[in-house]
């Protein structure tokens, strides 16, 4: 109910009209021009779980990018609650795959930079950055620098960085992906109850099967380069997905099993002409 | 190796400094040439004569005042340079052979053109200082600047850090300031050579000045209490800033 009413009344958190991104590859003296995004239109909802996945190449990272005015498309729109944005903004907050913290600043000043950016008083930056420490379970190591941390700890501290931004949407490139298995299905559940308690908007790339379907409202399987959206694929799986395994729904094997068959044809392809 | 415990490796210092004295203390008064070899009683004596005179403080107040200038006046131009280098290929190849011939290039052998472009008072003692320092702080900015560490400066741009000057100050010099304080290490060590030249080929003056005036009335002793300040600054202000070194370091 409420999320049909939020859908009527709000613009998209995020629509992408028409973009187009291609880069120019340099070796010696024949340059090329790549196409990573051909042509990409999205609405992504207030609230939305949305997850993107695709062969290696096939642009998810450009597009999470285009998406947090990192880079600027060559044509097409980027808006944020309907109005056009054209550099990084405070609704948008990013996580990223190596997780992004400043190896010299302590967990507490990796978390307080974007508010000390923003020229938030220090201890008003400071409180907000506590608070969001002590939600991921890091009060004992606010002190600390990231590399005495184990990789779920740091990404915890890019997590709360994120949040303690006030951004209304998460932009998330394989936030996971460095974090060994058993720690990532904690941080996933961690990362979905938060999702739920705060109602964000999260956008979340990653290259495993099982996260995208077990995290997502929607999943966006994009096609080998040029990027392009292949599918949109519902997840009809019940919420919170914290209490129990997912994994042995119907539903779930079934869309995975579905995304798996899309996307081998594209790696099967893909092997095809790297050995030819 | 297992790294030994500090009070063993003290031990073993002080050890080794009580035989070395207690042997030149001794050959030094079995030679009996004090010209060539003062015994260390001698020297220590002269020491204190420089203390209580105020001649050695005075001395080191000099000195110390020509470093300091000297390698602040290195690090602006160091600083400068070497982030031209680093941030623009045009300038890499217009600059960069001048300072490696620089970095090659004795002092002592410039002495006299500055000498006659900048005179011996202060401004020509801080220019030999600089002469010798500035190219390990450049060279260490620019390829501390070189290694662009762009997955720090996207996440600097996306939390809203704008602007080429503000993602320098903010991401790239302290990202590169493990090498910086490397640099300016090595730099400390030559600003000391670069300030005795300055001081012994310009206008005496200084710890400098001190030794070459005893030097010239072959009082050994004298010289050779010159000497143990001047390593003792040297040593002081490269520990600082390895201190501070460690301090900004991160792992």
């Amino acid at each position: 109910m409420t999320n049909a009413t939020i859908r009527n009344t709000h613009p998209p958190a995020i629509e992408l009209k028409g973009i187009r991104k291609s880069f120019v590859l340099s070796e010696g003296r024949n340059a090329r021009t790549v196409m990573a995004l051909d042509g990409i239109d999205l609405a992504i909802n207030q609230h939305e779980f949305v997850t993107i996945i695709g062969p290696s190449g096939c642009g998810k990272t450009t597009l999470l990018r285009v998406m947090a005015s990192l880079i600027l498309p060559d044509a097409g729109d980027v808006l944020v609650d309907g109005a056009p944005v054209s550099e990084p903004g405070t609704k948008r907050a990013m996580v990223f795959q190596t997780f992004g913290l400043f190896p010299w600043k302590t967990v507490i000043d990796n978390v307080t930079f974007p508010l000390m950016v923003r020229k938030l008083p220090a201890a008003k930056a400071r409180e907000i950055a506590m608070e969001h420490l002590v939600r991921v379970g890091l009060e004992k190591f606010v002190d600390a620098h990231p590399h005495q941390l184990s990789g779920g700890m740091q990404q915890r501290v890019g997590l709360s960085r994120a949040l303690a931004t006030g951004a209304d949407v998460l932009l998330m490139d394989e936030p996971f992906g460095a974090i060994d298995a058993q720690t990532r299905e904690f941080m996933q559940e961690e990362l979905m109850r938060i999702w739920q308690e705060e109602q964000k908007t999260v956008i979340f790339i990653t290259h495993d099967l099982d996260e995208a379907v077990m995290l997502a409202d929607r999943v966006l399987l994009m096609s080998r380069g040029p990027g392009r959206v292949r599918e949109i694929i519902d997840v009809d799986l019940p919420r919170p997905r914290t209490d129990y395994d997912v994994r042995v729904r119907k539903n779930f094997t079934e869309t995975r099993s579905h995304l798996w068959n899309l996307l081998r044809n594209d790696l099967v392809e893909q092997r095809a002409e790297e050995t030819t | 190796m297992k790294r030994r415990p500090n009070h063993e490796v003290r031990r073993d210092q002080l050890i080794g400094v009580a035989v070395f004295l207690t042997v030149w203390e001794v050959s030094a008064q079995a030679f009996d040439k004090p010209l060539l070899l003062p015994p260390v009683s001698a020297i220590l004596a002269a020491l204190w004569e420089l203390l209580i005179s105020g001649a050695l403080i005075k001395a080191l107040g000099e000195s110390i005042l020509l470093l300091v200038a000297g390698l602040a006046v290195a690090s602006l131009i160091g600083f400068i340079c070497g982030t031209l280098i680093a941030r623009s290929k045009t300038a890499y190849w217009m600059l960069n052979p001048y300072f490696s011939a620089l970095f090659v290039t004795p002092t002592i052998a410039l002495v006299p053109l500055v000498l006659v472009w900048f005179g011996f008072g202060f401004t020509g003692r801080v220019i030999v200082v600089v002469l010798a320092a500035v190219v390990p702080i450049l060279f260490s900015v620019a390829s501390g600047l070189r290694d662009s560490p762009d997955d720090l400066i996207e996440v600097a741009r996306s939390f809203g850090v704008k602007g080429e000057i503000q993602l320098l100050f903010q991401v790239r010099l302290r990202a590169a300031m493990p090498v910086l304080m490397a640099g300016l290490r090595l730099a400390a060590g030559r600003a000391v050579v670069g300030m005795a030249v300055a001081e012994t080929y310009l206008r005496l003056g200084g710890i400098g000045g001190l030794i070459k005036s005893y030097g010239a009335v072959f009082q050994t002793d004298f010289v050779f209490a010159a000497i143990l300040p001047l390593s003792l600054l040297g040593i002081a202000i490269v520990t600082l800033i390895s201190r501070f070194e460690r301090r900004l370091h991160w792992t």
